[in-house]
């Protein structure tokens, strides 16, 4: 199916279903979140939405991953699912397919698009926060199959994860990223310790994770032993087109619900109309991204830009919610200056996570500018 | 449309002549590359070429008029002198009322030469175009900040040569918005030569024992410049392929916001040697300031869009994916 026709018969499904797919009751735990997420990769997955732009291998129906790109799209904008915790299935589902063998990828890939499972992702450790690759969380081999040890911070939503695409180190220390490798590890397996970090925007979806002698399955390595570091660099521009295009829908969709709400003369004219234009360059930058990868391009560095925009263009969002919404963001109880306050905290880290800004540009000053080393 | 072979053997052509030439004798060379006829035929490839070109050498042409005269349906046969309006704004140069026409804009070098000009002026009726001689109009060369962009300042009352044509609504605000992609397309031009200074100055300069390139603070500010210019090429191709004003407008202002942070960033970065004029720096610092301020400045338009969005507490809807 073309884009066009995608588009027209998803507007028509999500209108004619808007009842069904409405959440049950108000959102505001993460728990509630999650259950709505649930139910809507559930019913578009039953409708063949969810399957679009997926390989056939996988339980796909096929298509550009332009669907896919809509699909979330839709969704965000109708505010029906939010982007953060949706944008798993759109980072580690691709990771299965490029990486797993195909028997383990044609078993779980439909799990996780019907909304049947949650997957977390295990890459930060306490000691490696930007530098990744000095992570130490281990796995040795035993008999027929790996036996893990150590600690995982910063795992999004892995108390509601049945699986988690885990790096570990198999080498030494030394060799850094040489010695990596990914495993695709179950949850409910003994010797794994889940402990939600309480964060300042009020929803848990960080959580420490322990790994105490678990037994990993030799057919659970994603690539092959030592090529963990290629699997994650793989992941990371899926992270950063269709996922970030829909954290675009979202950021269109509060904006205009702040310029909706705001009081006369509450915003300063510039200062809406620089936001304005931060998110149109981060939206028009992320268009093409998707474009590219639609095209079959090979996505590399250059995504570090639009990581810094989206970043940018989140904050500049939130900081103008907080000038115009001053009394509802830093006052006020009821559901929706709730929920205002904490998107405005969770703003805050959009600098932070999934590779910090100074890291970013780090990429860019080395890998797009040719600048050389910074040592 | 050009084919893709065309379309990069025209911006070789181009890109060459940019190099080579200035002024008059540039002009010269793209009526005989076949700039206007590629204009007609194919404006988003022939202007984002040349104009990209033009920022990047920091040469001079009057192509611009070309770009308002072909929208306007104007004709790009013959040297139409177009006139723009003052600094920073964007409305129709000049009042019309019963062919009288009281003008205060600019122009670019065929101004100075030629003996009529295009104007768009507001009339009681609705805009009207009409050509007026130059001869009755002051017509002065403008030096100031930028003396090789090679603009004119012209002021005056001037009686129409011939009864002026009334234009279709929406027309002035079309070659505008051409105008500012052009101009849009020369910014980012000019902003990515600036880069290129900077970051071979970057990789040549040694302090401390090694080049300042090494040092995060100097490799920050140039991620942050290309960070800003990417920027306002995606708005620009964004622009294109949606025929909206506010888009157009948009990506103006960012173009010229990233050709003030590229100047800002980059002239930080080539310290001394950047504030010589023994350095071609401080061409494309000169320049960028100009071509931000004409059709728009990024500041007034960005205010302006912030006025907008909160009368019709709206935002722009963007174009689907």
């Amino acid at each position: 199916m073309e884009l066009p026709e995608f588009r027209a018969t998803l507007d028509r499904w999500l209108d004619e279903h808007a009842a069904d797919l409405a959440p049950d009751r108000s959102l505001g735990t993460l728990d509630e979140h999650m259950a709505q997420l649930a139910k809507v990769k559930r019913l578009a997955y039953d409708a063949g939405f969810m399957r679009f732009g997926w390989p056939e291998r996988v339980g796909g129906l096929g298509g550009s991953p332009l669907l896919r790109a809509y699909l979330g799209e839709a969704l965000t904008a109708r505010d029906l699912v939010e982007p953060g915790i949706y944008s798993m299935t759109e980072t580690l589902a691709p990771t299965m397919i490029d990486h797993a063998s195909p028997a383990l990828a044609a078993a779980m890939v439909p799990r996780l698009l019907s909304g049947d499972e949650t997957w977390c992702q295990g890459f930060s450790e306490p000691g490696t926060g930007s530098n990744l690759a000095a992570l130490a969380c281990r796995a040795v081999e035993d008999g027929d199959g790996w036996r893990v040890t150590g600690q995982k911070v910063w795992t999004s939503l892995a108390q509601y994860a049945q699986r988690c695409v885990l790096l570990v180190r198999t080498g030494p220390l030394d060799v850094a990223h040489r010695g990596i490798t990914a495993l695709f590890v179950d949850m409910e397996s003994p010797g794994i310790a889940v402990r939600p970090i309480e964060t300042m925007h009020g929803a848990p979806e960080f959580c420490e994770v322990f790994f105490d002698d678990v037994a990993v399955p030799a057919g659970r390595m994603l690539g092959h032993e030592g090529q963990g570091w290629s699997v994650a660099m793989d992941l990371l521009p899926y992270e950063r087109s269709t996922a970030l295009w829909h954290k675009a829908a979202y950021l269109q969709r509060r904006l205009g619900d702040l310029v909706e709400a705001v009081a006369d003369h509450a915003l300063d004219p510039v200062q809406v109309g620089e936001t304005v234009q931060l998110l149109a360059a981060f939206r028009a930058r992320s268009r093409a991204t998707a474009h590219r990868l639609a095209a079959g391009e090979r996505l590399g560095p250059e995504t570090s830009v639009d990581k810094v925009l989206v970043a940018r263009a989140e904050q500049a969002v939130f900081d103008l919610v907080e000038a115009g919404l001053a009394s509802d963001v830093l006052l006020e109880e009821d559901a929706a200056a709730s929920r205002w306050r904490s998107e405005y905290l969770f703003s805050r880290a959009a600098t932070i996570y999934g590779g910090t800004e100074e890291i970013q540009r780090n990429i860019i000053a080395r890998r797009l500018l040719d600048l050389g080393d910074d040592r | 449309m050009m084919e893709p072979a065309e379309r990069a053997l025209f911006a070789r052509t181009l890109g060459a002549a940019t190099e080579e030439r200035s002024g008059a004798a540039l002009d010269a060379a793209l009526l005989e590359l076949g700039w206007r006829d590629a204009l007609t035929d194919d404006p988003r490839a022939a202007v984002s070429v040349l104009f990209e070109h033009l920022g990047r050498t920091a040469s001079t042409s009057t192509a611009l008029d070309d770009v308002l005269a072909d929208a306007l349906g104007a004709g790009v046969g013959a040297d139409v002198a177009m006139v723009y309006p003052a600094l920073g704004r964007a409305e129709p140069p000049a009042d019309e009322d019963g062919g009288r026409l009281v003008v205060k804009g600019l122009g670019t070098a065929r101004l100075l030469r030629a003996g009529t000009a295009l104007v768009v002026a507001r009339g009681p009726g609705g805009d009207v175009g009409t050509t007026v001689k130059t001869a009755g109009l002051r017509v002065r060369p403008v030096l100031g900040m930028d003396p090789g962009l090679e603009l004119a300042e012209v002021a005056g009352t001037a009686t129409s040569a011939s009864p002026p044509s009334s234009l279709r609504p929406g027309a002035w605000s079309e070659a505008v918005s051409r105008g500012r992609l052009a101009v849009g397309h020369q910014l980012v031009g000019a902003s990515a030569a600036m880069l290129e200074l900077a970051r071979r100055h970057a990789l040549d300069r040694v302090q401390f024992g090694r080049t300042i390139a090494a040092f995060q603070a100097v490799r920050h500010r140039l991620a942050d410049t290309l960070v800003a210019i990417e920027s306002a090429r995606a708005l620009l191709d964004e622009a294109w392929d949606d025929s909206r004003a506010e888009t157009a407008a948009m990506a103006k202002a960012v173009s010229g916001g990233a050709a003030r942070a590229a100047a800002r960033h980059c002239q930080q970065v080539l310290a001394g040697i950047g504030f010589t004029t023994e350095h071609p720096l401080h061409r494309y610092v000169r320049r960028v300031l100009v071509l931000d301020e004409l059709l728009g400045s990024s500041r007034s338009l960005t205010a302006e869009l912030g006025r907008d969005v909160l009368a019709r507490r709206r935002l722009p809807s963007p174009i689907p994916l």
